[in-house]
């Protein structure tokens, strides 16, 4: 599934090896504000009155 | 003939279609399964692992941060008559000499400026470092201190609020605390020591805990259940000893 995803990026190889790296760095940065949102609202808020 | 082959066909291919969207259902959600398995994976490793991480690593460098905060903040000595205090009606009555409350300036938003420690709690009979303010973000190293109360060691009630799952979870073991229990303050001015006179659980729009009170107090909250958001636990602790103390009680 992978592989197919890349290979449906566009432009030659190196474009789509960079596409690709910056689409994950993009993804783990959205997925660690998630995982903060949740974490904060429905694990652990911190316990504050405010 | 071609009639015959056609009815006979026909059920066939029906069913293999049908077999076919089975094993494409089977499959996508086999697949869905494992994509929200890992999520929910990750999440955990997030939530208790790397912010613990985090938060170990910043309480360490916090510390050494309010170690020089101690050494450097200004601690002046204030005039302080205790509410309650008899007034002089005997115009032969000699004053006597008003008692003298140490005040430290207050910290700026994200300073650490003390340590906290429980003596019988594994997870603080070390100490951890307390930042001014309780936002997300000050609450990401441990402990906050509540801007718009007292600092620890003064009059009225100092309220301080902290994770009990994510984020080293300082008050992990806060359900474990008893009336009697002593916890200590550091502060630029000296060690603040409590007594724990009670601990309750509120819902989160009860705000009444952190209001005012006589004497010095020291209110921690934190989250409750473990691993939910639903609830508040809190404990109120009482000033017994420190710099401050007997003025204070007068």
């Amino acid at each position: 599934m992978i592989r197919r995803m890349f290979n449906a990026l566009p432009g030659p190889t190196p474009v789509r090896v960079v596409l690709a790296v910056i689409i994950t760095v993009v993804a783990f940065v959205a997925l660690m504000f998630l995982y903060d949102w949740m974490g904060s609202n429905l694990l652990d808020s911190g316990g504050a009155f405010s | 003939m071609s009639n015959l082959l056609t009815e006979r066909t026909e059920p066939v291919a029906s069913a293999a279609q049908r077999d076919g969207l089975l094993v494409r259902i089977i499959r996508i959600s086999g697949w869905l399964s494992i994509w929200l398995g890992l999520f929910l994976l990750g999440f955990v490793a997030h939530q208790l692992v790397l912010t613990t991480f985090l938060a170990q690593q910043n309480n360490t460098v916090l510390q050494a941060e309010a170690e020089v905060y101690f050494a450097e903040v200004t601690v002046n000595e204030v005039p302080y008559a205790p509410p309650g205090a008899p007034e002089l009606t005997d115009p032969d009555d000699v004053p006597l000499p008003p008692a003298v409350l140490l005040v430290e300036e207050p910290p700026q938003p994200g300073e650490a400026f003390a340590i906290i420690r429980i003596p019988s709690l594994d997870r603080l009979k070390n100490g951890w470092t307390v930042v001014e303010g309780v936002s997300r973000s000050n609450l990401k190293n441990g402990v906050g201190h509540m801007p718009s109360t007292p600092l620890p060691g003064q009059p009225g009630n100092s309220v301080m609020s902290g994770h009990r799952t994510t984020f080293g979870a300082p008050f992990h073991e806060f359900d474990e605390l008893q009336p009697g229990d002593i916890i200590e303050v550091e502060t630029a001015i000296g060690i603040h020591i409590y007594e724990v006179r009670e601990t309750i659980i509120v819902r989160p729009t009860e705000f009444w805990v952190t209001g005012p009170r006589d004497g010095a107090w020291l209110t921690l909250t934190t989250c409750h259940p473990k691993f939910s958001a639903r609830q508040r636990l809190v404990i109120f602790a009482e000033l017994v000893g420190g710099p401050n103390a007997a003025v204070i009680s007068g």
